[in-house]
């Protein structure tokens, strides 16, 4: 490593030790490399293997997030904390659904974490709460009945409920 | 075009969801990666990372290649874990790749890990055509490292693109520049 003068800009240009390390066996020609079938094929198989498992798994996260929701109702006074924990998984539910395959699971979650993550530190009334319900209803029917994809004619009806009821909360007073 | 082996390679994940976790563990090890560690915060990664350092055959890992890392994680985030990576006096290496992984969609957030000095950033949900897709991309094109002082990471302009009004919008000169090779 060769280093010179004090200055305000440095740029460090090293050797590709990556590729040096991926290229065993190879002569390096400069062109850019793969990653075979075969292996994407396995990381496929394994994507879906866990795909299987999901619906089972994430029932804990469902449960949680209905317990924080019953909260909400029961203890007024504990509204943001729940919508903050909320916004937590409702923000993990988004990544993690359409990953294994349950692309409504992401959307509802995307849903609910904008609309928790909005009004987290403001005033949580009734109406905000029984949202979050609606959206937690949702996203266990969708596990229930094993809703994966863009869900069809099914999927399409249960967004359709989501959007009503935030209508309905939007405008109630 | 060469199938890369990536039996060499170690990565290190850090994920709080075990579910997700272990399909990144278990998708990069069916890609061929030879040594997948996963964690599960910034605060274990960089316990485990410092007792790389320390104690090598303590930690079960000589080096690491490659962090793949969630965002939101608990107590210590990705981009925490970002920040230690980059320009804490104890990393073990502060030009690691640094992959971001994030459900985080917005470009402010795009913006706050770019100038935090990461590598690539793999958008939840994804899939193994992206995961594979990113990786590819730290091996064959990495960027060359930038240090100025308000910013210290991989160059963030990935292409030269042809100046809109033909002017230099860059105010350092050449002999303000200093250029550091490693070609051992």
């Amino acid at each position: 490593m060769t280093t010179t003068k004090k200055v305000p800009i440095r740029y460090y240009r090293f050797r590709n030790r990556l590729r040096d390390k991926a290229m065993t066996g190879f002569v390096d020609d400069g062109s850019p490399g793969a990653i075979s079938t075969e292996a994407l094929d396995a990381a496929e198989a394994e994507f879906d293997k866990m795909a299987e498992g999901y619906p089972d798994w994430v029932q804990g996260h469902i449960e949680t997030m209905y317990d924080h929701y019953r909260h909400c109702v029961e203890k007024p006074k504990s509204r943001r904390m729940c919508f903050r924990k909320l916004t937590f998984i409702a923000h993990d539910m988004r990544g993690q659904g359409g990953t294994f395959g349950y692309d409504l699971i992401s959307i509802v979650g995307g849903s609910l974490y904008e609309f928790a993550d909005f009004h987290k530190d403001g005033k949580i009334e009734d109406k905000h709460v029984e949202l979050v319900g609606a959206h937690i209803d949702a996203m266990k029917a969708l596990i229930a009945g094993r809703i994966n994809g863009d869900g069809g004619a099914v999927g399409k009806e249960l967004l359709n409920s989501l959007e009503k009821a935030k209508e309905k909360y939007a405008n109630a007073h | 075009m060469a199938a890369y082996s990536l039996d060499r390679l170690s990565v290190l994940v850090a994920e709080d969801n075990s579910y997700l976790g272990s399909l990144m563990m278990q998708s990069l090890r069916a890609m061929g990666v030879g040594n997948v560690r996963r964690v599960e915060h910034g605060g274990e990664a960089i316990d485990l990372l410092r007792l790389m350092t320390k104690d090598p055959t303590k930690a079960g890992l000589m080096s690491v290649d490659l962090i793949l890392s969630n965002w939101q994680m608990s107590p210590v985030d990705g981009m925490m874990l970002l920040r230690w990576v980059r320009r804490h006096k104890e990393s073990p290496n502060r030009f690691i790749p640094f992959i971001m992984v994030t459900g985080y969609a917005d470009q402010d957030k795009v913006h706050e890990a770019r100038e935090m000095g990461v590598t690539e950033i793999l958008a939840k949900p994804f899939s193994v055509g992206s995961m594979a897709k990113h990786i590819l991309q730290v091996i064959d094109r990495p960027r060359q490292f930038v240090h100025n002082p308000t910013y210290f990471g991989p160059d963030r302009r990935r292409q030269i693109k042809t100046l809109v009004d033909g002017k230099e919008r860059r105010v350092r000169t050449d002999d303000e520049i200093d250029i550091v090779h490693d070609d051992n």
